[in-house]
């Protein structure tokens, strides 16, 4: 995958480029935003990763002049910033997700794997994986053709894996996109939930479905 | 030398009063004028129509003699015209003080005889015979004395007025500029530290009384944000030393006595996780700050709060029962309220994880909600060992940890955190808890918002 990233910090802009690297994607890198925004506009990129503070144009800014050419590209923001309107001014300007710093590499992973691949965005009526089927209008989840029985949490919880399949999502990616819980809660809450959801449809099978990643994060499989 | 007052809005005002009084003035004093020299020319042309009246009277019932003894009657009498003549032809003068003159009728204006400055005749002239000429007229010098007095008198009355208005002029302004200085005397002596400074007010209540209470009240708010701001890093440089410390030694640790990759690899793993912690840490007071600062009101949005209650108690229901405790909702809705969602969902799961974690297993957790008149009142509350009252205040404060609670992981920002988030809502919170006897936080959330 090619992605463009633009950042004004040499030591982030390394630490990300080497960590996108190592997962075999292409990068290029911009240093501010006017220079960023003419790289974007020509290089066919699968995503941007966007600084919000850029010399030159922010990336707010930026972001929002692309999408006003037309562009669909995912942006993911980064930001130092701690603000919380920030989060939200960064989606409405027509960023796909937003991730502030320190950030853990994984996480960052994570979530430019989920934006990028939101293209398919057609709302499917039933989601598989294996034997799993989630049947969202009548909300019910049949395993091996077998009834099982989730709370309305566990449904959510499951959906979300479902719609990420194949890919790594992260405690913090479940707690603000299954629960809408954007701070860091104290108690297990993603642990609790998911150890329910897959006490329910995962243990006891055959192939387990969800997996714990290390470093925080799962994925739901189907191979 | 520049009077100041003469350079003040007071002043200006007063001085376009002062105008405007003045032409009205002038305007009142030319009509009285023209009235008063009207009234007197009138009067004039009466008394001598009534003489001629009487001559032609004379005449007709007893001959020219009695009409000569008319006028002599008349001049002689005060209080009649000034001036009269009885005429023959246009050479002879029967009777009069006048000289001959060429007969003509109506209503004249005639030299005053020696041409005296400021006098002139103004009288009827009529034939009593066909070469009988009779005239009878008086002297205006009189209308002129009264309307001189007039205007002398109206002088005296409009340079009292102007002298009095431009005295009160300035001493409105001077009123004004005091209160004025005491504004920009106030600001200097904030500019050169005196913070504490505030304006003056007189209690009248008008519009500068206002404005200097706003301002009052605009210097309290920054003063405000400038304790907290003081208050924010007196906490950070006290209460980071300690984890900062604590990653400091661990580095050490390992550096001394890490044999293996395996050793380094741990002390890394510990050292990441705290320096986290830190950054976890400076995010919760930023925040804080941020929420005190009172800049998220611009997201406040309607939404329902019980709703929203009831999915918090959906997603930590399970958390507390693997934690052996039972959470209970006594939800009664809907309660639409106005406020930041993503806020209020932070407080409150603050507040439900906190009966969560600081009580032992098997506690039973309570989570309602309520209306009470214009408010909604939510509750969390617990059965578990309570904080004796003395402890209550000192619970919202930033970093103050029970002892209990001093070897739980977190910092103390919790409460401050709920503390900010209700004072953005305007809401009311209270503790009720005594020692062993259960923990009980209400927050009363007004549900219109001025």
């Amino acid at each position: 995958m090619k992605i463009l990233l633009i950042e004004d910090d040499p030591e982030t802009a390394e630490h990300v480029c080497d960590a996108l690297r190592a997962q075999g994607h292409e990068v290029d890198e911009s240093r501010d935003g006017v220079a960023g925004l003419a790289t974007a506009r020509d290089g066919h990129y699968a995503a941007l990763i966007v600084d919000r503070m850029l010399p030159g144009l922010d990336g707010l800014s930026l972001v929002k002049q692309l999408r006003a050419e037309g562009s669909q590209i995912p942006v993911l923001f980064l930001t130092t910033m701690s603000g919380i309107d920030d989060r939200v001014a960064g989606l409405n300007g027509g960023g796909d997700d937003y991730l502030a710093k320190p950030f853990a590499l994984v996480e960052l992973l994570a979530r430019v794997n989920a934006i990028t691949r939101r293209g398919d965005a057609r709302q499917p009526v039933t989601l598989r994986a294996g034997d799993l089927e989630m049947d969202l209008i009548r909300r019910a989840v049949h395993r091996g053709g077998k009834l099982v029985e989730l709370q309305p949490q566990e449904f959510k919880l499951l959906e979300y894996m479902l719609r990420n399949e194949g890919r790594v999502v992260t405690r913090s990616m479940l707690l603000e996109n299954v629960w809408e819980l954007h701070f860091d809660p104290r108690t297990n809450i993603v642990e609790t939930h998911m150890s329910r959801l897959r006490t329910k449809m995962d243990r006891g099978y055959d192939t387990e479905l969800i997996h714990t990643i290390r470093g925080n994060g799962y994925i739901l499989r189907a191979d | 030398m520049r009077i100041r007052a003469f350079h003040t809005e007071g002043f200006r005002i007063a001085a376009i009063f002062v105008a405007i009084f003045a032409l009205s003035a002038a305007v009142f004093t030319i009509i009285t004028l023209v009235i008063v020299n009207q009234e007197f020319q009138d009067q004039i042309v009466q008394f001598a129509n009534a003489d001629i009246a009487s001559v032609k009277d004379g005449y007709r019932t007893e001959g020219e003699g009695e009409a000569r003894e008319v006028i002599r009657q008349r001049m002689a009498a005060p209080g009649a015209s000034d001036f009269f003549l009885l005429e023959r032809g246009t050479n002879t003068k029967l009777e009069g003080n006048l000289a001959v003159m060429a007969p003509r009728t109506g209503i004249l204006t005639l030299p005053y005889p020696g041409n005296a400055a400021g006098h002139a005749i103004l009288g009827v002239g009529s034939f009593v015979a066909p070469d009988l000429y009779v005239f009878s007229g008086s002297d205006l010098y009189h209308a002129r004395l009264a309307r001189r007095r007039i205007l002398r008198t109206l002088a005296w009355v409009f340079a009292g007025a102007l002298i009095l208005a431009v005295l009160g002029g300035m001493a409105v302004s001077r009123g004004f500029l005091r209160r004025t200085d005491d504004i920009v005397r106030t600001c200097r002596a904030i500019m050169a530290g005196n913070l504490a400074s505030r304006i003056p007010v007189r209690g009248t209540q008008d519009e500068l009384d206002r404005l200097c209470e706003t301002i009052n009240a605009m210097l309290d708010r920054i003063a405000a944000l400038m304790e907290n701001l003081g208050q924010i890093t007196n906490d950070i440089a006290h209460d980071l030393r300690t984890p900062v410390t604590h990653l400091r030694h661990r580095l050490e640790r390992a550096r001394s006595q890490a044999a293996t990759v395996q050793d380094y690899d741990q002390a890394l793993e510990a050292a990441i996780a705290a320096s986290d912690d830190i950054l976890a840490l400076f995010g919760a007071l930023l925040r804080i700050a941020q929420i005190e600062g009172g800049a998220r009101r611009a997201a406040f949005a309607p939404f329902d709060l019980a709703l929203l209650l009831a999915q918090l108690c959906e997603v930590f229901g399970p958390v507390a029962e693997d934690a052996g405790h039972r959470l209970n909702p006594a939800i009664r809705g809907p309660v639409s309220i106005l406020g930041d969602r993503e806020l209020l969902t932070q407080m409150f799961s603050n507040l439900i994880e906190n009966a969560i974690i600081h009580t032992p297993a098997g506690t039973q957790v309570l989570v309602g909600l309520d209306r009470e008149g214009d408010d909604a009142v939510v509750t969390v509350s617990d059965d578990g060992p309570g904080v004796p009252p003395e402890e209550h205040q000192k619970l919202f404060q930033r970093f103050y940890r029970r002892e209990a609670s001093r070897t739980r992981p977190g910092y103390g920002l919790g409460l401050a955190l709920v503390s900010a988030i209700a004072e953005l809502h305007g809401a009311r919170v209270k503790i009720h808890s005594r020692a062993a006897a259960g923990f009980s936080i209400v927050l009363r959330i007004p549900l219109s918002q001025s």
